[in-house]
């Protein structure tokens, strides 16, 4: 079953067009990989879904909903969570707070009932408070809940940025480049976590530019290069794919 | 309290600076008996004094939402002020409305004016915000000035208002306004105490750190700016209503831009977003030049500077808003540690814990 589909999605800045015309699908259940080289406009096709960018034209739509030009907030309601290519935390605050922003949206208590503390303000705190302390459970990272986010170290702040991703309920999962700036050993713990996400029935898109890291943990892989997709399989498929091995795999033949 | 924040800004934190809060509070509410004991003559006049200083803590307590905890850079809030006021007076004299029964109404105009003005305007930068918010204060004062709807009074501003009463108490005397404005300040600070620890004031908090990643995890964040701002305006408007009901008269002289001015500086000098530190904020404001009378008409210029001279050694004001606490309940606390303890990190188990950011 599809959990995502995008239909001819297509975004210029300026005159530079980023992504020109990419139509694919995410079934659901999968760890879709999307690579290619820098610029080829990958991100751009993350913020376009999550609608941190508006799609200049095409459609996209996710478990029935068209979510194209829907505020990003609207989206996480949704379903769809993410982290960024450069990490986006909130640094000054602690690691259990950064988490409880990503439980905000499945969150019912309002201005009137946190203004008079109300009883069922004060459980639905104490609720989160466990609910948020399970994510930083599920990535390792529950002995640092009062830490500031900030002074964390790198990788850990990646696994941060997936604990509050996590925290939103998410159906579909956005990873722009989570094993970047991460050594060997922390890459391997990513793959794990990675399949334990999957194993939680949520749907995973990764941009990573580790082969090492894509090939054994995707099911599919979606090529990009100059803004359009030039190639999708599994990961079988696009190895021995010629157009990518010459535009991308092939680079490393070259050097 | 079991579980969730905890007494963030309770004081100078622990037992102790709960003991010395409550003792303060204690002191304070004795304070009338003790300055007329002091001086019959003068009491009257201090407790004048610190009758403002109440009147401006609650104002600027409520910029304090909007500055503060949502980080708007928003200049104006004398006009919320006037509205409320004018709301008052106008459904008092003219319309023999009791003064506790306009109270809600000033609010809600505030608000409402609030979230008119603020809707098209909310989304913009810091700087921008601040310019059109000068320019709200403005239109507003210059309304009021041109008798606007023939309510206003013009420039004369409107006189005959009533005191407030309570069950046949009214309040004439400062010492009776004294306690009005103050226990009013203890509860502003309160409701506004357990707004900043709950899901709103952590979405302002999220949002004033980073206003993209907060939307990119779920929270509106105009709805939320634009709440914060009109809940700012509405305690405003709750305020004016106390200002009509004390003065007696009110004219558009008391809305200017430079009010707004200053109870920026009380926010910005306290430290934004610091309940304690507003309230340091009003008694250095409003309260100091009493005690200096010549000063009083440089006070705009000294305060001028001493924001100056804060900017530069100070940024975050005189005290700064502590980091929220919170408590894990049961058995998590058991495993991970309870109360927060300062800024000490936990102890690790593993062994790879916090080190410099790469
Ligand atoms: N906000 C933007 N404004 C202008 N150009 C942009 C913007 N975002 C991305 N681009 C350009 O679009 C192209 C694709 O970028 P991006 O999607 O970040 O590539 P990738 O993630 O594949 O490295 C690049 O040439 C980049 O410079
Ligand atoms: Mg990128």
């Amino acid at each position: 079953m599809r959990i995502l589909s995008l239909n001819n999605v297509t975004k210029t800045f300026g005159g530079l067009v980023a992504v020109a015309g990419v139509s694919c699908g995410v079934d659901r259940g999968a760890v879709v990989g999307l690579i290619g080289p820098n610029g080829a406009g990958k991100t751009t096709v993350f913020n376009m879904i999550t609608g941190s960018t508006r799609p200049d034209d095409g459609h996209i739509f996710f478990a029935g909903h068209s979510i194209r030009g829907l505020r990003p907030h609207r989206i996480v309601a949704l379903g769809i969570a993410r982290t960024f290519q450069t990490i986006r935390l909130f640094p000054g605050l602690s690691v259990l707070e950064n988490v409880l922003s990503g439980c905000h949206c499945r969150m019912r208590s309002g201005l009137v009932s946190s203004l008079l503390r109300l009883p069922g303000q004060r459980r639905e705190e104490r609720l989160v408070i466990e609910r948020a302390m399970a994510e930083l459970e599920f990535v390792g990272l529950a002995g640092l809940w009062r830490s500031t986010a900030g002074s964390l170290a790198y990788g850990d702040q990646r696994r941060l940025e997936i604990a509050r991703a996590l925290a939103t309920e998410p159906r579909l999962l956005i990873l722009d480049e989570p094993a970047g700036g991460m050594n060997e050993q922390e890459t391997q713990e990513l793959a794990a976590l990675v399949g334990s996400i999957r194993d939680r029935d949520v749907t995973i898109m990764l941009i990573e530019h580790d082969m090492g890291f894509v090939m054994p943990v995707c099911d599919q892989l979606l090529v990009m290069e100059n803004g359009i997709l030039i190639a999708q399989g599994t990961p079988q498929e696009i190895q021995n794919n010629p157009k990518v091995v010459e535009a991308y795999l092939g680079l490393d033949e070259d050097a | 309290m079991t579980a969730g924040p905890g007494n963030g800004n309770g004081g100078g934190g622990g037992i102790w600076g709960t003991c010395l809060t409550g003792v303060g509070v204690l002191a304070f509410a004795f304070l009338p008996s003790i300055l007329f004991s002091l001086s019959r003559n003068s009491a009257p006049y201090w407790l004048d004094v610190l009758n403002t200083v109440g009147l401006y803590t609650i104002l600027a307590l409520s910029l304090n939402v909007i500055l503060g905890h949502a980080g708007m850079f928003h200049m104006g809030h004398a006009a919320f002020f006037a509205i409320g006021a004018y709301a008052t007076a106008i459904l008092n004299t003219s319309f023999g409305w009791s003064i506790m029964a306009t109270m809600p109404v000033a609010a809600l105009a505030a608000g409402l004016v609030a979230a008119v003005v603020a809707w098209p305007i909310i989304h913009l930068r810091g700087d921008y915000l601040l310019i059109v918010t000068i320019g709200i204060v403005e239109i507003v004062r210059i309304a009021i000035t041109n008798d606007i709807f023939g309510l206003t009074g013009g420039s004369n501003g409107m006189y005959g208002i009533s005191r407030p009463s309570f069950f046949g108490f009214t309040l004439i005397k400062p010492e009776h306004f004294f306690y009005f404005i103050w226990l009013t300040v203890g509860l502003t600070v309160l409701l506004f105490h357990w707004l900043e620890n709950s899901r709103f004031g952590r979405a302002l908090k999220f949002i004033k750190e980073d206003t993209v990643a907060a939307e990119s995890m779920g929270v509106n964040t105009t709805r939320y700016k634009l709440m914060a701002f009109v809940i700012g305006a509405a305690w405003a408007g709750l305020a004016g209503t106390i200002f009509a009901s004390r003065m007696k008269t009110i004219s558009p002289e008391s809305f200017t831009f430079s009010e707004s001015v200053l109870l920026f500086t009380i926010v910005i000098l306290g430290g934004k977003g610091s309940q304690r530190g507003v309230l340091l904020g009003s008694f250095l404001v409003m309260g100091l030049p009493e005690f200096f009378r010549g000063f009083q008409d440089k006070r705009i210029l000294v305060f001028g500077a001493a924001l100056v001279v804060m900017m530069i050694f100070r940024p975050q004001g005189l005290l700064p808003s502590k980091p929220s606490r919170y408590r894990l309940p049961g058995t998590l606390s058991e495993r991970y540690g309870g109360q927060e303890a300062g800024d000490k990190p936990p102890p690790l188990p593993g062994g790879d814990g916090p080190g410099p950011v790469a």
